[in-house]
C-alpha cells in the first residue's frame, strides 16, 4: 500500500460528484507496440488471411458489444457500435491495408496500424470536437483488430473481482460499456472533458469522476490507494492517515445521505403538517427530460430554450422546436412543462440576429424586450411551436425579464394572434394554455399584483432579481458583499411577490438558484411559495427538507428572517436554523 | 453520371450516426457513389472517407452517382440527407 511513500495531490476537472476511496486499477495504458517486419512473398496470402480473420472476429465482438450495450446502456448509447461496425467493413481501410501487405510484403498488424494511424492523425487535427472525438473510436478498433491478427486475447474488462477506482489515459467506448458497473468506485482519466465517455458513464451509474489529470495514469500502479473527490476535481494518491480519516468521514456521510435521499424518491414533497408543495425541475436541453420522471416530481418548472438560438447561424425552425417540446411533454408524462421563451440579448445574442453592441447589455434589449422589434419573428415562431406542442401534454408558456404589465399584454396578444392563425390553418392546439411571467426585475416585483392579474402563474428568477435589486453586475468580484441572496431587500421583494400573487389568486413559484439552496427552503415555504423548481441534482435534497419541516414553524422562521437588518444577520440565522432542523443534510 | 448539390443541415454535421446512415444507403447500390466537398472527392461507401470530409453543419456537398442504378441511387442518397436533417439532436451522436 506504499505507506512509506508520501501523499500526492493531483487536480483535474470535477466531472461527476461524490467521493470514492479504494484501490486503483489501471486500464488502457498498455502500449501496443507494432514492428514492421518484411515477410517472404509466399507468406503474403497467409498474412492476408490473418487480416480477414481478425476483421471477422472483431466484427462479431462489436456485434456482441452492441447487444450488451443496448441492454445495459440503452439503444441510443449503443449506436456508436453501429459506427464501429461500419468502420470495420470500410472498403477503404480494408483495401489500403491489403495493398500494403501485398506491395510492401509486411506483416498485417503493421499494415493495419499504419493505415489506422493515418486516419487517427487526421481526425485529431480537426477543429470540430465531435469529429476529433471519433479518433478514440478508430483507436479502439485498431487495438482490437491488431490483437486478433497476433492471436492475442482481447482485454476482458468485465471481470473486475473487487471494487476499484479505474485509472486510464482515456476510456474507449468499448471499454466503458464492458466495465461491470457494480465494482466501479470511480473513474479518473488523463484526458477528457465533461462530455467524454468516462464522464457520461460515471454520471449514469452515479460514481465520482475526475478527468483531465494529465499524466496520472502513467505513474499509477494497480493496488495503490487513492481518494477521488468528484466535487473538487481532486485525486489524492497514497493518502496520509489524516486525509483518509477525513475523507472516510465525508464518504460515509455522503453514502448515508444518498441512501436516505434515494429512499424518498417516490414520496410526495409534503411538510410534516401535511402541506403539499410543487417540486419541479429546471432543464436546459430536451434530453434532460428523459430522467425527470424518475424523480416523481411535478414536471418541468423551467425549460430554458436558449440552446436553440446559440447552436448555429440558422434559426431553429418551428418543426424542430415542436419536436423538442413534444419530446419533453411526452417524457414527463402529463406533468406541467413550463417553457420559457428565449432570454437573449446584447451579451448573448441569437446567432441569427446581428444586434447593436450596447454599453450595458444587462440593462439593454434582452429577454422580452427583444420580442418587439428585431426578435419579433423569432418570438412568433417559438410561440407557434409552443402552442402547437400544447396538445402533447400540460405545456405552459413563461416570459422572461418582464418589467411592466404592458409587456405581458404584448406577449399575450402575440399568443392570441398565433392561436387565431393556427385555427384558420386547421392546426390543432389546446386552448387556454397557461401563461406566466418571470419576476426578476424589481419593478415587476413591486407591481407583482398588477402582473399577476394578467397571468396564470408567476415564477421568481433570483439571480437577476439580486443583480437588479442591489445594482451589482453578478460577475463583479469586488462587490460580493452586496450580491447576496440573503440580502434583506431581496428577501422582502420575494415575500411581496408571493403575497401579491396570492392576493390575485395566482400561484407563485421560484426557478432561480435560491430555490435549490437548502438554507432558504424553510423560509421560502414560510413565505408561502407554492412551487420550487430546482436543478435535478438538488431535487431529492430539497424534497427531504420539505418532508422534515412543519409549515407553521416555517412561517415563524420567515417572519424572523424578514426582520433582520443585514445580510450577515440573515445568513447566520439561516445557518443556525438549518443546523437545528436538519444538520445531517448540509454537505459543507 | 448524375449529381446533385446538397447542404448539411443537422446540428452536429456528418460525424457518427449520420455517416453510418449514408454508408448504409450507398452500399445498397451497384453504382459508384461519391461525395464532393470543394475539391475533395470520397467514396460514399466508406465511413472513414465520409469522416475525412469534416462536413459540419452548413457544408455544401455534391452527391455524384455513376452506374446502372445511378438515378435511383441519387434519389435515395438525397433522401438520406433529408432524414439526417430530421434527426433529433441527441440521436445524432
Amino acid at each position: 500500500m506504499g505507506q512509506t511513500e508520501s501523499e500526492i495531490r493531483l487536480y483535474g476537472i470535477a466531472a461527476s460528484p461524490g467521493v470514492a476511496i479504494g484501490a486503483v486499477l489501471v486500464i488502457g495504458t498498455e502500449m501496443l507496440k507494432v514492428e514492421k517486419k518484411t515477410i517472404p512473398a509466399k507468406a503474403v496470402s497467409a498474412e492476408l488471411d490473418k487480416f480477414d480473420t481478425a476483421l471477422a472476429k472483431s466484427m462479431s465482438d462489436v456485434e456482441k458489444i452492441y447487444d450488451m450495450a443496448a441492454v445495459t446502456h440503452g439503444e441510443e448509447a449503443a449506436q456508436i457500435f453501429n459506427v464501429h461496425k461500419a468502420m470495420l467493413s470500410d472498403p477503404m481501410l480494408v483495401e489500403e491495408t491489403r495493398k500494403i501487405i501485398k506491395n510492401d510484403k509486411t506483416n498485417a498488424d503493421y499494415a493495419f496500424s499504419f493505415v489506422m494511424d493515418k486516419y487517427i492523425t487526421i481526425l485529431q487535427g480537426f477543429q470540430d470536437e465531435l469529429f476529433k472525438a471519433r479518433a478514440v473510436d478508430v483507436q479502439d478498433l485498431k487495438r482490437r483488430v491488431i490483437r486478433y491478427i497476433r492471436g492475442e486475447s482481447q482485454r476482458q474488462l468485465a471481470r473486475i473481482g473487487a471494487p476499484v477506482v479505474i485509472f486510464a489515459t482515456e476510456l474507449t467506448p468499448s471499454d466503458t460499456v464492458q466495465l461491470e458497473k457494480s465494482n466501479i468506485l470511480g473513474f479518473a482519466t488523463d484526458y477528457g472533458a465533461r462530455t467524454s465517455h468516462a464522464t457520461i458513464l460515471a454520471r449514469s451509474i452515479g460514481v465520482p469522476a475526475v478527468v483531465g489529470l494529465n499524466s496520472a495514469a502513467k505513474v499509477m500502479r494497480d493496488g495503490i490507494t487513492v481518494i477521488l473527490d468528484g466535487d473538487e476535481g481532486l485525486c489524492v494518491i497514497n493518502p496520509s492517515k489524516k486525509s483518509l480519516a477525513l475523507y472516510k468521514k465525508r464518504y460515509d456521510a455522503y453514502i448515508s445521505l444518498e441512501k436516505r435521499l434515494e429512499s424518498i424518491k417516490a414520496l410526495p414533497a409534503r411538510t410534516l403538517d401535511g402541506k403539499d408543495l410543487a417540486l419541479a425541475s429546471n432543464i436546459e436541453f430536451p434530453e434532460e427530460a428523459d430522467h425527470i420522471r424518475e424523480l416523481h416530481g411535478d414536471g418541468i418548472g423551467l425549460f430554458r430554450t436558449e440552446y436553440l438560438y446559440l447552436a448555429g447561424p440558422t434559426e431553429p425552425t418551428e418543426e424542430q422546436q415542436l419536436n423538442d417540446y413534444k419530446h419533453i411533454a411526452e417524457q414527463v408524462g402529463g406533468k406541467p412543462v413550463i417553457i420559457r421563451t428565449f432570454d437573449l440579448g446584447g451579451d448573448k445574442p441569437p446567432v441569427s440576429l446581428s444586434l447593436p453592441v450596447e454599453d450595458n447589455p444587462f440593462l439593454g434589449v434582452r429577454g422580452v424586450r427583444l420580442y418587439r422589434d428585431s426578435g419579433h419573428e423569432l418570438f412568433r415562431t417559438q410561440i407557434r411551436a409552443i402552442v402547437r406542442a400544447s396538445i402533447f401534454g400540460d405545456v405552459r408558456i413563461m416570459f422572461p425579464m418582464i418589467a411592466c404589465v404592458s409587456e405581458v399584454h404584448y406577449c399575450k396578444n402575440v399568443v392570441k394572434e398565433i392561436q387565431a392563425e393556427l385555427d384558420q390553418e386547421g392546426i390543432p392546439f389546446k386552448e387556454n394554455i397557461p401563461i406566466g411571467a418571470m419576476i426578476e426585475v424589481p419593478s415587476a416585483a413591486a407591481t407583482a399584483d398588477i402582473i399577476a392579474k394578467e397571468c396564470d402563474f408567476l415564477s421568481i428568477g433570483t439571480n437577476d432579481l439580486i443583480q437588479y435589486t442591489t445594482a451589482v453586475d453578478r460577475g463583479n468580484k469586488n462587490l460580493d458583499y452586496l450580491y447576496q441572496p440573503y440580502n434583506p431587500a431581496v428577501l422582502r421583494l420575494i415575500h411581496q411577490t408571493i403575497k401579491k400573487g396570492h392576493q390575485q389568486g395566482t400561484w407563485v413559484g421560484m426557478c432561480g438558484e435560491m430555490a435549490s439552496d437548502p438554507l432558504m427552503t424553510m423560509v421560502l415555504i414560510g413565505m408561502g411559495l407554492d412551487e420550487f423548481s430546482v436543478s435535478p441534482v438538488s431535487h431529492l435534497l430539497i424534497k427531504q427538507i420539505i418532508r422534515l419541516v412543519d409549515f407553521h414553524a416555517c412561517e415563524r422562521s420567515a417572519e424572523t428572517a424578514l426582520d433582520f437588518s443585514s445580510t450577515d444577520q440573515v445568513q447566520t440565522y439561516l445557518k443556525n436554523l438549518c443546523y437545528e432542523n436538519f444538520p445531517d443534510l448540509l454537505r459543507s | 453520371m448524375v449529381s446533385k448539390k446538397i447542404t448539411v443541415k443537422n446540428k452536429y454535421g456528418i460525424h457518427a450516426r449520420p455517416a453510418r446512415l449514408i454508408v448504409e444507403t450507398a452500399v445498397k447500390f451497384q453504382s459508384d457513389i461519391f461525395l464532393l466537398k470543394n475539391n475533395d472527392e470520397i467514396n460514399a461507401k466508406s465511413i472513414m472517407g465520409i469522416l475525412m470530409l469534416e462536413a459540419s453543419k452548413g457544408t455544401d456537398l455534391v452527391i455524384k452517382c455513376n452506374g446502372e442504378d445511378e438515378s435511383a441511387a441519387l434519389q435515395q442518397m438525397a433522401q438520406v440527407f433529408e432524414t439526417i436533417a430530421q434527426l433529433k439532436e441527441w440521436e445524432e451522436a
